[in-house]
């Protein structure tokens, strides 16, 4: 089986899938050490996670009380909402350095492994701002050649993406819309 | 042309918060009462299956084309509508509107499919 992978021409692309795989694995146990265990982040979640779904209720409830209240209590549960959701993000920022750390030092073992070599084939050709990427150190003008880079970038979004949501890690829905500096919120009218 | 009766959704909002577990029955029942996040996950998982299973047909034919990712993005959005729309049936104004619901692991779903379309295309055809 290993010799009838290796006699693939582009067989190097299974090492860098590989290898992000085992990246992905590590960072994730990383942020688990460092972020996700703690009970901070697990209060902070739970407290984000409340506030969104109560700040949903009230936005789709009828009429129960007035109008300026209403807004007041919308008001209170939005602070309440964008401050836990500053905390999350200041408290992943803190240990994301570390993560960060390792996906720089695998990035650059894997490109000292594949610098200027095509380690796969694009069925199709990709746009100029990506070939930038695709195209990346390989020598030639062929705009199907794919470099190392390239292939990371996918494994790292799809592979981290997916086992973040598998194993429970994704953000909150709630803080999607907001983040470490939130924009003014229109009023409900 | 008639008006589609759409299915208003109780939300899960018992006053514990508590989200019941989830249960694979209610996957096709358009009578199931639906979480926000539970249906977004799921929508996500159905956009990752889809990716996976077009990069791998893409890849072996092989299709070759920017086009076929134009398709792949057509195809996964119209499954995604479907099952929400039509096997559900449930009113998108309750989880955020149509936007919301299609955009549920959009960009993951991209790069996988380019993943495995480029993973087979390479190893099966060269």
């Amino acid at each position: 089986m290993a010799t009838m992978l290796s006699s693939l021409k582009y067989s190097d692309s299974l090492t860098v899938v590989g290898i992000s795989f085992c990246t992905a694995f590590l960072c994730e146990g990383i942020s688990w050490l460092l972020i996700y265990r703690t009970s901070s982040y697990k209060s902070l979640r739970s407290s984000i996670d409340k506030a969104s779904k109560k700040l949903e209720t009230m936005k789709t409830e009828g009429p129960s009380s007035t109008k300026k209240s209403k807004t007041k209590k919308i008001d209170r549960v939005e602070t309440t909402l964008k401050e836990s959701t500053r905390d999350l993000s200041l408290s992943k920022f803190k240990s994301g350095a570390v993560v960060a750390v390792v996906l720089f030092v695998v990035f650059g073992f894997l490109n000292s492994m594949f610098e200027g070599k095509s380690i796969a084939k694009l069925p199709f050709s990709p746009a100029n701002l990506v070939q930038k990427m695709s195209h990346r150190g390989i020598p030639g003008d062929d705009p199907t050649d794919c470099s190392m880079a390239f292939l990371y970038f996918l494994c790292s979004i799809s592979i981290r993406t997916n086992l973040q949501k598998f194993l429970g890690f994704s953000p909150p829905r709630g803080a999607a819309n907001a983040g470490l500096f939130p924009m003014p919120d229109q009023k409900i009218n | 042309m008639s008006m589609k009766e759409k299915k208003s959704v109780k939300f899960n909002l018992q006053q514990n918060d508590h989200i019941p577990p989830f249960q694979y029955a209610k996957l096709l029942d358009p009578d199931a009462s639906w979480d926000k996040d539970q249906l977004g996950d799921v929508l996500h998982w159905i956009r990752q299956v889809v990716a996976l299973i077009c990069g791998l047909l893409w890849g072996s034919v092989p299709l070759v084309g920017a086009i076929w990712i134009l398709v792949f993005l057509v195809l996964s959005s119209g499954i995604v509508y479907g099952y929400y729309a039509i096997v559900l049936k449930l009113d998108e104004d309750d989880f955020g509107g149509h936007g919301a619901l299609l955009q549920e692991g959009l960009f993951a779903s991209i790069t996988l499919f380019l993943l495995a379309w480029i993973l087979v295309y390479s190893l099966a055809h060269f």
